[in-house]
Formats: structure tokens, sequence, C-alpha cells
């Protein structure tokens, strides 16, 4: 196992640059990302999972090429939008989940099932035969979190996956990640959501600005956060 | 078509799907074949009984979905009482009525997926000349998924136009509401992609 490796990635989106020369090979099991608004960290979220190819340098899981080889990735990452209603492709529970799962070359019954035995997993089983469009935002944000662990992916990288989510569920769901085998990538505002992990990356106005260890990394990035919110000078918000 | 689907487990929804739609198409057709009041209005009484059978609440759902069916089967009765044609107006309404709760209750008790796995059979001989019908299949699930999504991005729209403005918004969301949908085209595309995108060669909705 190599893990994710990225070699001086650049991003440009209309015509800016958003990200630069971001370098880091991540074997840890559970690598956070923290930044501020805009400051890139879903759209390196989407060059790991291979939808966008970078503009510069070379992003890599096991050593494929996770944007050229889309039917590898399939087997190997997968990625936990921002905003889940951009994620759900399905008019109910059951057939969001069973999707990935079909994808991946299941049978239809066989895909339906491992979906019923997920939901059941979260004791959510009478979602099955509901309508997505009918779930709150956290419910949602569930929802796409077992679609994708459904598919029993290598690498999970999540774009703030527990925003949305009430704390009972949260706790619920962080004990469920800490059970399962899959790296995971994952992208919050919260140092608090990062207890237990491995290393953490800093991004700032698209350049990696820190990566190590929580206790090297959050102290200073709290500190920062806390100094530039106590600012009154609002030109110093982000974007 | 998939908010209709009732949350009441009955025993038509045990029924195979093909089973069902091919009833329906056979009990349309049946209907269309008489002009009779009386075996019209018999059949009317006899899908009634169908929905008691599956409970009073599942009779009570499907009499809330059909609501919107009275002032047109009010409108067709009158147009033809004023014309003089009375007994024609009776059997069209009841036709329709018959019909559609026919359709309504097929609907109800039968899980889009299965819906979707009949289609792809049908389309089958499609699929022999080498078409895609995976992407006709998902691509209804999708039109299911993003009409009320869309639906509700009009609404929000709305609401937030409401927030800010003592005016109603009337048309000025229309702009807003088609970049809106460009936008979730956008996103819809990137989610399918993240999940292999439309991928040819796997299993298709039989199984
Ligand atoms: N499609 C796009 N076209 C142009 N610019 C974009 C596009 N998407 C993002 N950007 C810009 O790229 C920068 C980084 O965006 P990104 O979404 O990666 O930030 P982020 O760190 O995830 O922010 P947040 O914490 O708000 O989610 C922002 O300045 C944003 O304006
Ligand atoms: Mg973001």
């Amino acid at each position: 196992m190599t893990g994710v490796e990225l070699r001086d990635i650049g991003v440009t989106l209309a015509g800016r640059p958003v990200l630069q020369g971001v370098s880091a090979r991540l074997e840890e099991p559970r690598v956070g990302i923290v930044g501020r608004n805009g400051s890139g960290k879903t759209t390196l979220a989407r060059v790991i999972a291979g939808l966008v190819a970078p503009d510069a340098g070379q992003a890599r899981i096991d050593g494929a090429d996770m944007a050229a080889d889309r039917r590898a990735a399939l087997a190997t990452v997968g990625i936990i939008f921002q905003n889940p209603d951009h994620q759900i492709i399905f008019p109910t529970v059951l057939e969001e989940i069973a999707f990935g799962l079909t994808q991946q070359g299941q049978r239809p019954r066989a895909a339906e099932a491992a979906a019923r035995a997920m939901l059941d997993r979260f004791g959510k089983g009478h979602w099955a035969p509901a309508a997505t469009h009918s779930l709150s935002q956290g419910q949602k944000q569930l929802l796409c979190l077992m679609a994708v662990l459904a598919m029993r992916p290598r690498v999970v990288v999540m774009d703030e996956p527990f925003s949305g989510l009430d704390i009972p569920t949260r706790l619920q769901l962080m004990r469920y990640l800490d059970g399962i085998a899959a790296q995971v990538v994952m992208i919050t505002h919260d140092p608090g959501q990062l207890r237990g992990f491995d290393r953490i990356l800093w991004l700032e106005g698209g350049r990696l600005i820190a990566d190590g260890p929580p206790d090297a990394v959050l102290p200073r990035f709290e500190a920062q956060m806390r100094e530039w919110g106590g600012l009154d000078d609002l030109a110093h918000l982000a974007g | 078509m998939i908010s209709l689907i009732s949350p009441v487990e009955t025993w038509a929804h045990r029924i195979p799907a093909g089973a069902k739609l091919l009833a329906l198409s056979a009990l349309t057709v049946a209907l269309f074949l008489t002009d009779r009041p009386a075996v019209l209005a018999a059949a009317t009484l006899a899908v009634i009984a169908l929905y008691l059978s599956a409970g009073t609440a599942f009779l009570r759902q499907g009499a809330r979905h059909l609501r919107m069916l009275w002032p047109f089967l009010l409108l067709i009765a009158l147009w033809h009482g004023l014309t003089g044609q009375a007994q024609a107006g009776i059997v069209i309404a009841l036709r329709l009525l018959a019909a559609l709760a026919l359709a309504n209750f097929v609907t109800m008790t039968t899980r889009l997926t299965d819906m979707i796995a009949v289609l792809t059979w049908v389309l089958s001989p499609l699929r022999r000349l080498g078409l895609p019908t995976r992407a006709v299949t998902l691509a209804i699930a999708m039109v299911l998924r993003f009409t009320p999504m869309l639906v509700e991005n009009g609404q929000r729209l709305a609401l937030s136009w409401r927030a800010r403005s003592p005016r109603r918004p009337g048309w000025r969301i229309v702009v807003p509401m088609a970049a809106l949908a460009l936008d979730d085209a956008d996103h819809v595309a990137e989610a399918l992609r993240a999940r292999g995108g439309i991928l040819n060669d796997i299993p298709d909705g039989r199984n």
C-alpha cells in the first residue's frame, strides 16, 4: 500500500490559481485537512478523488491516476460532497445506496441486500423506501455517508461531513469510522473533530502551510484563526 | 411519482411489478372497449373495493392523490350535460376515474426500482441492437429525483426573495431558477462521475 500521493499539485480555476505546489504522501489511516473558507480544501478533495485532473503535478492513489482511470477509482476512493444535495442522484434512499454497488458490478438483488444491511447498521432500515428529497439536511448527509461507505472504498474523502448532523448521530458515525479499515481524509473547520487523527494538512490561499501531527499543527491553527477572528478589519475575511 | 408510493405495505406490494403493469394495461384497454355506464360504474366500484382491500388508510391516501382530478371530471360531466349528452359525459368521467385510479393503485404499490426493471426488460430488444438502455433507465430515475428538487429550488428562491422584498417575485425568479438548474446539472454530472459514470458493461435492472 502506498496511499494517497500528491506531487506538486496545481489547479487553476477561471484563470486564478486555486491550488499551488501541494505535495504530500498520505499513508496514515486518519488525515485531516483544515483551512479557511476558499483556501482550496474542496478543490483538493476533488483532486484526490479524481473528479478534477490537476493542471500541474500528479495525484495518485496506490500508484493509479484516479482522474484517468475511473474504474479503478470506483473501487479505491469514495468522496462525500460538502453539499449532500449535490451528491444524491436517486429518488429513493435504497436506490441511492444500491447504485454505487451495482456500479461496482454487484447484481441488483445483492446490491439491494447490501444497501439494506448498511441502513440497518445505522438503525435506519425504515428509510429504505423514503423519498430522498424529503429528508432533512442532516439526514441527507448521513445518507451520502452510508452510500459511500457501502462501497467499501480504500480511501474515503469527506468534505465537512458532520456539519448538519446532530450530536448522537455524529458520535455514532465517528465510532463507525473508527472501526473501518479505510483510510479517512476529512475536511473540517472544527479541530475538535480531529481528535485521534494521525496527520493534519493546513491549507491557506491554495498552498500547504503546515503538515504534521495534530499536536504540532492544530494549536497553531487555532491560535491563528482566533487572531484573525479578533481583528475588526473585514478585509481579512476569507475570499 | 415516487412521492406517491404508499408508506403502508399492502398485499399488492408483493405482486411482481410486471404482472401489475400487464394487468393495468389489459384492464385499461377493457375500460375503453365498453360504453355502458352500468358496466363502468361497476368497474369504478370494483376499483374502490380494490383500494379498500388494502385498508381504509390506503383508500384515503389514494383519494388524496386523485383529488386534483375532480375539477376535470366535473367539467367533463357539466359540458356534456349542457350539450345534452349526459350519458356520454358520465361514461367518459367514469372511465377516466376508473383508469386513473387503477394506474394510481399500481404506482402506490410498486417501487420505482421494480418499474425500472420492467422498463429495462421491455427495452431489452433495443439493447440487443446495441443501444445503451441503462442510460434511459438512469435518466428516468433522475427525472423523478430532480423534478421535486426543481420545484423546491423555485420555492426556496421565492422565499429568499420575499425575505428581502415587500413585493412578490413572480417572473423575476425565472432566470435565477434556470441558472440554478444548470448548476444542479453540473453537480449531478459530478456525482455520477464520482460513482463511475454510465458504465455499460455492468448488470442492468434485471435480476
Ligand atoms: N468552479 C469554480 N470556478 C472558479 N473559481 C472557483 C470554482 N470553484 C472554486 N473556486 C475558487 O477556488 C477557491 C477555493 O475553493 P474551495 O471550494 O476549494 O475552497 P474551500 O477551502 O473548500 O472553502 P470552504 O471552506 O468555504 O468550503 C475559492 O477562492 C473559490 O472561489
Ligand atoms: Mg469547501
